[in-house]
């Protein structure tokens, strides 16, 4: 008979080490209110100790149920829920829901109305990665990279704000064109946004991603292979961040992009490995030049003329058929896929969302890692809850 | 004896004012400080004029209104006990540090000793309230305070030998009287030891930072991992009392520093004014109170600027780097002395 | 970089690679049918309205717009097309498995699956048909691990089973609800667990 006092805990499931200690690993739940999680998410961690052994993503806390609410609203009534489902990037939903929608119609919105949709879509990407880059400072313990960035995400919420009324949800990009057209003055501000941005966008790296404990927190942390990046279906800044040159805009060219000159920024192992979370981030400052880029040069183009295609009026009765149509999101690749039977409502409207698709992987990244890089490796997936959950 | 009961009474009650009005001082000028880093104001309306000045005064009674909730399955003992604990040992903390000339406590030879001594208290009323809370993130945060306060003591003790061999003395009234020569300005930084100097005070603000968990070393507390670590489960005035002992021992770290490196109450030209006048002791003061302000400040700053550090980087750091550094500087400062002496020999 | 033909993408490749990748597909025995629109992408001019009138007073075949994709006739090849098209074909990407109910009267579901190939930057749309009744298709989690959480969620919505999946939980729904939302013969709670869901 062992009396050892150790015996009793031999049933549980367990480790043996030194001095037959029989050790336990802990089950914490990180969320769903956590601080960390970016909304109501939560991740079961397994941890032995500081030292992470598995990890379990449960979903479904924000599902408002976009995709029923598709099949029973007209095609244009959908067009505020599109809004909400990733709510830092507004204005890339409503255009990725108008071109699905539009592909259906077959119709192509003016030029005009093409260039406006592209210099909000980009703006709304700066802005989105201001606040990725800012929170993910936040998750690292660093409080005011965050409110440097939301100090310049206010310039662009303002332009918005001038140019549809709103300052998250826009509506702004819809079925057959855009909302109004720019007031007067307003590209102008425009550029002088962007003049005074490429200014304090040196503020972030130096303050933030050349910061050595920063570097330390993210260098050689949550590394995402190129093939677990293509196999997880990972887009956006996580498959760049890997090393994968592929973006929408220049692959698979929609509205005007062909006709604009840009990079696509990839991961470079600039501090650590290749795919690190170091390398996510770094996608994200220089996307945000790229589309500084961007921007410019529609503000040189952009022609005068109509901005809404004059057949798609209040109701609108797509052709019959199906159709996928995606659009880089800040986040990676948001697609529409829509069905229509020829009446005011869809059959169906699934969207494929980038944050759901990355956040998959997220918990294969974990395991092995420390606690505190739990919050390091959501941090730099960049998820929307409201996304993922839809 | 009456007599002494009576002047250690009054004086522990100005200390007791003073720790208060301190803190709820530094609660504000951290939400300034912050406000001024981030490029935002901070609180301005509260008090209805300066800079939002009364502030703190409102989330005093904001706390000390609030419902105070304990968990169920709580150790109920432990719970209670912990913010007693810790915001006594903070408060121990104050009687020896020398606020002006004349102006302290308690004169006691082994005083930078105690601070230690009783700073390591308050690390077991935090393990006594991550254990009592009944949450697992507040346990984490306390394990880890156990691990890093306790590796960290010993780089922060180290470094204070420099200027201890240096002064030749624990007592912080006398190692303060030994820095008033050069019109005031015979500090320890400004000394022949000099290069022994500068850089064992930066590994004693380091050592600091980390033994009062401010970031980059707020592991304990880190709330984007542990949620609010070991004080996630308290609320109002027993969540205050954490708070108070964070900014209390800020401040005592603060002036330790100021005392030993930067020449305590000591500012130029002390020789002309007259020993016991109020002139000397409210200059003094002043200047000693300014001096710990500034590294208090420092603190802030380096708060709101860097990203944390891991657990494993945190102890990286201590064992890999501050000890041995730091056991470096107290055997320069030894060798130091040393040759003085053989140059006084000869 | 591909042509760009409408303002939603290039839409001419994804058609060739379609018809290349049926044939590709038939040549390894699997049976399939390659479904084009017969509509042009861009409407002409004054027809972006009315399309739906015209299809029916033509009486002919039913006219659709959108993309061009392989309609496999049988569920229990999907492992086997897919297989092939990772390995062979380069479509080292599964962007979205979904499925789609087309009608409360229809007796059959879509199921679609996106594929993606990074080099010759092609889409390829499969699908497969799946009764109502018993909705059950090969997991294909194991050749695209992507699929793990459409397929879940896909699994919760429609009621399909996918056979072979190794964690076949709810993902957005709670583990104890009733019913598959995303069906056309779906019917709303009254109460989910005591909790009211009337208005």
């Amino acid at each position: 008979m062992s009396s050892h006092p150790a015996a009793e805990f031999d049933h549980l499931p367990g480790r043996e080490v030194e001095l037959d200690v029989a050790t336990q690993d802990c089950l914490i739940h990180m969320g769903p209110q956590h601080p960390a999680t970016h909304g109501v998410m939560r991740v079961l961690l397994k941890a032995d100790g500081e030292i992470l052994a598995g990890a379990q993503t449960h979903l479904g806390y924000l599902h408002r149920c976009a995709e029923k609410i598709g099949e029973n609203v007209d095609w244009l009534q959908y067009l505020p829920y599109t809004d909400r489902y990733d709510y830092l990037a507004a204005m890339n939903n409503n255009l990725g829901y108008s071109l699905a929608v539009e592909s259906l119609l077959g119709a192509e919105v003016p030029a005009r109305a093409q260039y406006l949709r592209v210099i909000c879509a980009e703006l709304n990407r700066i802005a989105s990665h201001l606040f990725a880059v800012g929170t993910y400072g936040l998750d690292l313990g660093a409080f005011t990279p965050l409110f440097s960035a939301l100090r310049d995400r206010e310039e662009v919420l303002e332009l918005f704000e001038k140019i549809c009324g709103a300052r998250l949800t826009y509506s702004y990009i819809r079925p057959g064109g855009v909302m109004n057209d720019a007031p007067e003055g307003w590209l102008t501000k425009v550029a002088e946004f962007l003049d005074r941005f490429e200014k304090t966008w040196h503020e972030y790296w130096t303050l933030m991603v050349e910061n050595k404990i920063f570097i330390e927190r993210t260098a050689n942390i949550g590394v995402l292979t190129e093939e677990q990046a293509l196999s997880w279906g990972c887009t956006g800044p996580m498959l760049r961040g890997s090393g994968v040159d592929w973006d929408l805009r220049r692959d698979q060219p929609y509205l005007i992009y062909d006709q604009l000159e840009f990079d696509v920024v990839k991961g470079i192992g600039y501090r650590g490995t290749l795919g690190d979370c170091f390398d996510r981030n770094f996608v994200r400052m220089f996307e945000m030049t790229e589309s500084v880029r961007i921007l410019r040069q529609c503000l040189a183009q952009i022609p005068d003329g109509e901005i809404m295609h004059e057949e798609v009026g209040a109701v609108i009765r797509p052709a019959p058929g199906e159709s996928y149509v995606s659009i880089e999101n800040p986040r990676g690749e948001l697609g529409h896929y829509v069905v229509s039977n020829g009446t005011k409502i869809a059959v169906r409207v699934r969207v494929r969302s980038p944050s759901f698709c990355n956040m998959s992987v997220a918990e294969h990244l974990m395991p092995g890692s420390m606690l505190g890089d739990a919050a390091s490796i959501i941090g730099s997936v960049d998820i929307v809850v409201g996304e993922t959950d839809r | 004896m009456t007599e002494l009961l009576l002047s250690t009474a009054v004086s522990l009650a100005v200390v007791l004012a003073f720790i208060t009005v301190m803190a709820m001082f530094f609660v504000w000028s951290e939400r300034k400080v912050a406000g001024w880093i981030q490029h935002r104001v901070g609180p301005m309306r509260t008090g209805g004029g300066f800079q939002g000045w009364a502030q703190s005064i409102a989330d005093s009674i904001k706390l000390l209104l609030k419902e105070d909730l304990i968990l169920r399955g709580a150790d109920r003992t432990l719970f209670q006990l912990a913010p007693a604990l810790v915001l006594a040992s903070a408060f121990a903390m104050f009687v020896v540090l020398p606020f002006g000339p004349g102006l302290m406590v308690a004169d006691i030879d082994l005083g930078v000793f105690l601070i230690l001594a009783i700073a390591s208290v308050t690390t077991i009323g935090v393990i006594m309230a991550g254990w009592g809370s009944f949450n697992k993130w507040s346990v984490y945060g306390a394990m880890r305070e156990a691990a890093q306060v306790a590796s960290y003591e010993i780089p922060l003790g180290l470094s204070l030998m420099p200027p201890i061999i240096y002064f030749g003395t624990f007592s912080l009234k006398a190692a303060t009287e030994a820095q008033t020569g050069s019109f005031g300005m015979g500090w320890y930084i400004f000394s022949d030891a000099f290069w022994i100097a500068i850089p064992s005070f930066l590994l004693f603000f380091v050592a600091a930072l980390a033994e009062n968990k401010r970031a980059p070393f707020d592991l304990p507390e880190a709330e984007s991992e542990l949620v609010a670590g070991f004080h996630t489960e308290y609320s109002g005035i027993r969540f205050s009392f954490f708070f108070l002992e964070e900014y209390a021992a800020m401040f005592v770290f603060s002036a330790v520093g100021a005392v030993l490196w930067l020449g305590g109450w000591n500012f130029p030209g002390i020789q002309s004014f007259e020993e016991d006048s109020t002139a000397l002791l409210l200059l003094g003061t002043a200047s000693f109170v300014l001096k710990s302000f500034f590294l208090v400040f420092v603190m802030m700053w380096v708060r709101w600027t860097v990203p944390r550090l891991r657990i494993d980087q945190v102890m990286t750091l201590g064992y890999k780097y501050l000890i041995p550094l730091s056991m470096v500087m107290a055997l320069l400062a030894a060798g130091w002395e040393y040759i003085k002496h053989l140059g006084g020999q000869a | 970089m591909s042509q760009r033909d409408t303002a939603w993408g290039p839409m001419e490749v994804q058609r060739v690679a379609a018809s290349e990748a049926a044939q590709a597909l038939q040549a390894v025995g699997i049976e399939l049918k390659l479904c084009v629109p017969n509509l042009p992408w861009v409407a002409p001019e004054g027809e972006a309205k009315d399309l739906v009138r015209r299809a029916k007073e033509e009486d002919a075949e039913p006219v659709w717009r959108g993309d061009a994709y392989l309609l496999l006739s049988e569920p229990g090849q999907v492992t086997q097309a897919l297989q092939h098209c990772r390995d062979e074909l380069g479509y080292s990407q599964l962007y979205d498995l979904t499925a789609c109910d087309p009608a409360a009267d229809e007796t059959q579901l879509k199921l679609i699956y996106g594929l993606r190939n990074l080099k010759s930057k092609a889409r390829l749309i499969l699908q497969s048909r799946v009764d109502k009744a018993a909705a059950s298709v090969p997991s294909v989690a194991s050749i695209y691990q992507a699929a793990d959480w459409h397929e879940r969620e896909a699994g919760e919505m429609y009621g399909i089973t996918f056979v072979g999946h190794p964690d076949p939980r709810n993902i957005l729904l709670p583990d104890d609800w009733v019913g598959f939302p995303l069906r056309k013969d779906y019917e709303y709670p009254d109460e989910y667990n005591g909790v009211s869901c009337k208005e």
